[in-house]
């Protein structure tokens, strides 16, 4: 037992710097709570450093409901990575703030229904765990509870996921009726079972919808834009670029391990919602005005790129699905870092400012923050797929996996779709540096350029030397499909 | 043994990162000078120690980057790059010196684009991985977008996107064409390996003779935008206009594309499942585009658009030659490129001085300025001579070379391009008469020559480009190695 708690020792500690953080911040003035956020920063750092010293260790655990596997140690270290980032620039964006310890503790929780996600090998144990980092998001999301755009934005995710835990709630229990077990590989092993009845499509449909709506696949997208636009924007990167993930390798674990029988039902639907998602993602980006928007149907459309992994089904399909969540992690973050350092610039030009997220507040951005404005470029050029960034590195493994099964025709379609990116990710570089202001420079808060520089430290690292992170998402990919299909 | 290509790549990257702090414009330019004039020393050190006589790689650097995916750290030069190289190191100091006493917004963020562009363009002349090759590749555009964007004439946001998404398009295209070219001899050999020889020593043994031409076909996409060629030809004219003096300059020395031909696609063709319609498609491409510019030069009222019509016929030639398979006309063709890149900063230098001392480049309201500017007359004349083909001047040598090389196998086409050179000589006789000479229109003001840097930069590249009309051996020697090896291999495939 003591064993298998050690292979849990990195979510132990975040469970224990979340109530740490929470009966702390009980004691303190409103005007100490700063060192909160040092708090939680140093336990995901520690929970980050025993994931990766851990790189290698196998093992299950509670009667084969967890397992750690290169898998979930993958997984993993993007949440927490995401985590990191998110704290560190949140010890600008809580300051002053009498409810400090709510924001990171929730957080923390979130994360580790995350890492429990990324664990899990039964089915209930993964709806627990998702539910967990869902209801602690919900919270996050409304987090300025006087902002009307912050609780609309709330409200929508909250509904909306409700129903879509609903749904998956759904799917699992025709899962179990069928097939009598919660264990994801038990069920591959009586997916017979579910393959000869008719629900098991009905089953195959309300899993996707409800992981569609995680994900933000279109057509289940419709609050994704309205609450990262809302939320504030730290949130929006802690939902963007972490939670999303969990719906992807939560999606992994039953559509490629458990229901994998069913193969043939879910392939072309996920095809066919790639295709749409990452269309429709970009069309619509290139007309948004408000850059947090922008950022949420690119968002989409990295999805709809990532969900090309379940058409393709090849471990190198898979690896580079799986290192482009990494790789997304990074990016989608630190943009939406950027977007807060922006708000606080604007919210200190005029307290009363509304709209923090319009692109015309880019105006001038290299200017009057110039670490800011550089970092963004970086984020938003690897989100287009330049060349020796991580987005570049993560679509030259996924793509070419597509062309190798000879998927060449999708290929071709996310080629494009990266195109045509490049013009609304463009549009953000020539308002920092081309369009003129005559606003003064910003000294730029320490938090929010040090979760940029991490940020920016790990699109770099996987674009210049992706030999190690290809390596350890290809032996991720090993585990969803040992066989190598 | 010094790793020269990847100095001569990173010299200029670092110091353009460098040149983007300095304050002010005589450190920027400085910065700039001294970096070009070191990549020139180094290039001219490598030119003097190449041996002319192998169509190998010389200079080569190998390093593994990222094995699992066959990458690697792969460059070298042979006698198709070695030339373009020297173009560029040679054109790039003076076009600083050029540049010297220019006023402009932001010196830093141009001397550091002029830079970047260079080492781009260099890395594409080196890399001899796909991977590698491909990043140069898509490196190009990007300062060349901001150089436009930035400095451009009044069209510049319309002509910088154009040119930009044009572009882009195609590479993607490119990128296709790579990826089914690695997969397909990652499935014949196991091993996958993105390694520019090696894949095009496995390219014929690829069974499918349609992939073969989809491969084909998607590269060749990919060089003829950017050479640009007929019909892909219409970002060309609005970015080279727009672009300020440097930009333009800098456009001419992006000789990525006819080179991409002449590496990738010529060892390829006799390959292909149809090697004739291939040959037929560059030659109808190529000898369309000498006419069509040519014709498009001669209606245009700007000046400098009118020389940016001409570089589409110009380069024309080098589709056709390349198409005419026997080492005459390729080696030629090949000789065009690099003689073009000459001839055309001259006369993209001249085109921004008249604009820039009469504020215009409408040719009918200039007139008489060799009166007031001697000095740029003598070598707008000189360079006009050579861009319409005087013999004894660079020009010359490539356009005979490729029409009389591609006459035994397509005669057609070559008597399509031949009426093209009087057309030629049309409009660059008149547009010397409605610039240079005749009366002189005193509402342009008062008019200087042009100054010491400016007469430097133009006259030292004005005297190679005479040079290398007396002396073409200087750099054809290299060229015709790998051509006569292209040829042969043409030859023994019976195309």
């Amino acid at each position: 037992m003591a064993e298998n708690l050690m292979l849990f020792a990195p979510e132990l500690t975040l469970v224990l710097t979340g109530l740490f953080v929470l009966m702390v911040g009980l004691f303190l003035p409103t005007g100490a709570k700063k060192v909160l956020g040092y708090l939680a920063s140093i336990g995901i750092l520690v929970a980050l450093s025993l994931t990766v010293s851990s790189l290698g260790t196998e093992g299950m655990a509670f009667n084969d409901t967890l397992s750690v596997d290169a898998l979930s140690q993958f997984f993993k270290i993007v949440f927490l990575v995401v985590a990191l980032i998110v704290s560190i620039a949140s010890i600008k964006y809580t300051e002053g703030n009498s409810h400090t310890e709510e924001f990171y503790a929730l957080s923390i929780f979130a994360t580790i229904g995350m890492m429990f996600v990324a664990s899990a090998n039964d089915i209930m144990v993964l709806f627990v765990a998702f539910e967990l980092a869902s209801l602690a998001t919900y919270a996050l999301a409304g987090f300025e509870k006087k902002n009307q755009k912050s609780l609309e934005a709330a409200l929508k995710y909250f509904i909306i996921g409700s129903l879509s835990a609903a749904m998956l709630l759904f799917g699992i229990s025709f899962i179990y009726g069928l097939t009598g077990t919660t264990s994801i590989p038990g069920i591959a092993a009586n997916i017979t079972a579910l393959s000869t009845s008719p629900m098991g499509i009905v089953a195959v449909v309300l899993m996707l919808a409800g992981f569609g709506f995680k994900i933000a696949l279109v057509p289940f997208h419709m609050w994704a834009p309205d609450t990262y636009q809302g939320a504030p924007s730290v949130v929006s990167a802690l939902l963007a670029a972490g939670s999303k993930k969990m719906g992807i390798v939560a999606a992994f674990k039953i559509f490629i391990v458990a229901l994998i029988a069913l193969q043939a039902e879910w392939q072309i639907a996920f095809a066919i919602l790639a295709v749409v998602t990452m269309t429709y993602g970009n069309v619509v980006a290139l007309k948004q005005t408000s850059v947090k928007r922008m950022l949420a149907y690119s968002s989409l459309a990295q999805a709809g790129y990532i969900s090309m992994a379940f058409v393709v089904l090849t471990p190198l399909a898979l690896g580079g699905g799986i290192l482009y969540a990494l790789s997304h992690g990074f990016m989608k973050a630190g943009a939406f870092i950027v977007t807060a350092a922006v708000a606080y610039m604007v919210l200190s030009d005029n307290k009363d400012s509304e709209d923090t997220d319009h692109i015309d507040n880019f105006k001038g951005l290299g200017v009057r923050m110039p670490i800011t404005a550089l970092s963004m470029t970086i984020f938003v050029f690897a989100l287009a797929g330049i060349p020796l960034t991580a987005g570049y590195m993560s679509k030259f493994v996924l793509f070419s996996s597509t062309i190798q099964s000879g998927f060449a025709w999708l290929a071709v379609i996310a080629i494009l779709n990266s195109a045509i990116s490049l013009y609304y990710y463009a549009k953000i570089v020539k308002y920092m540096y081309f369009l003129p202001t005559d606003l003064e420079k910003v000294s730029e808060p320490l938090p929010y350029v040090a979760a940029l520089l991490i940020a920016v430290a790990g699109v770099f690292a996987i674009g210049f030397w992706p030999e190690p992170f290809i390596h350890w998402a290809m032996e991720a990919a090993m585990v969803l499909i040992p066989g190598g299909m | 043994m010094l790793p020269i290509l990847s100095l001569i790549v990173l010299i200029p990257l670092v110091f353009a990162a460098l040149t983007l702090l300095t304050k002010t414009k005589e450190q920027a330019r400085l910065m700039a000078l001294v970096a070009t004039v070191s990549v020139l020393i180094l290039t001219l050190y490598m030119y003097l120690n190449f041996d002319s006589t192998t169509a190998a790689h010389q200079f080569e650097e190998l390093y593994q980057w990222v094995p699992s995916l066959g990458i690697t750290y792969h460059v070298g030069v042979d006698g198709i790059a070695m030339p373009l190289i020297l173009l560029n190191a040679i054109v790039l100091p003076f076009l600083v010196l050029f540049t010297w006493n220019d006023e402009r917004k932001s010196p830093n963020k141009f001397y550091a684009l002029i830079l970047g562009t260079e080492a781009a363009v260099i890395g594409v002349f080196t890399a001899l991985d796909f991977f590698l090759f491909y990043v140069f590749w898509e490196l190009t555009l990007i300062p060349l977008f901001f150089m436009v964007s930035i400095w451009g004439g009044p069209n510049k946001h319309h002509a910088s996107i154009k040119f930009f998404i044009y572009t882009h398009v195609a590479s993607l295209v490119m990128l296709l064409g790579i990826f089914g070219l690695y997969f397909a001899a990652w499935d014949m050999t196991g091993t996958p390996t993105l390694d520019i020889p090696t894949l095009l020593a496995q390219f014929q043994l690829i069974e499918s003779a349609l992939l073969k031409d989809m491969i084909f076909l998607a590269l060749l996409f990919g060089f003829i935008v950017k050479i640009p060629s007929f019909p892909f030809h219409s970002w060309q004219p609005d970015a080279y206009t727009e672009a300020p003096t440097a930009g333009s300059v800098l456009f001419v020395m992006l000789k990525i594309g006819g080179y991409g031909l002449f590496k990738i696609m010529l060892p390829m063709l006799p390959f292909t499942g149809s090697p004739n319609m291939m040959i037929t498609i560059m030659a109808v491409l190529g000898s369309v585009s000498i006419i069509y510019g040519a014709f498009l030069a001669l209606s245009q009222k700007d000046l400098k658009r009118m020389v940016a019509y001409s570089s589409v016929s110009h380069m024309g030639y080098v589709l056709l030659g390349a198409a005419g398979l026997v080492s005459l006309s390729v080696s030629g063709a090949m000789f065009q490129q690099f003689s073009h890149g000459l001839i055309m900063s001259v006369m993209f230098m001249s085109c921004g001085i008249i604009n820039n001392k009469t504020g215009t480049r409408i040719m009918n309201d200039l007139g008489g300025l060799a009166q007031k500017m001697p000095k740029l007359a003598v070598i707008m004349v000189l360079t006009f001579m050579a861009s319409l083909g005087l013999p004894g001047l660079s020009g010359f040598i490539a356009e005979v070379s490729v029409l009389a090389g591609s006459f035994g196998n397509l005669p057609a086409y070559v008597i399509i391009a031949l009426v093209a050179i009087v057309i030629t000589g049309a409009y660059h006789l008149w547009a010397l008469q409605r610039t240079m000479f005749g009366v002189f229109d005193k509402k342009l003001g008062t008019i200087t020559d042009i100054n010491r840097y400016q007469t430097l930069s133009m006259g030292v590249i004005a005297i190679l480009i005479l040079y290398f009309g007396l002396n073409p051996s200087a750099v054809l020697d290299m060229m015709l190695t790998n051509s006569e090896q292209i040829a042969s291999m043409m030859a023994v495939m019976g195309v």
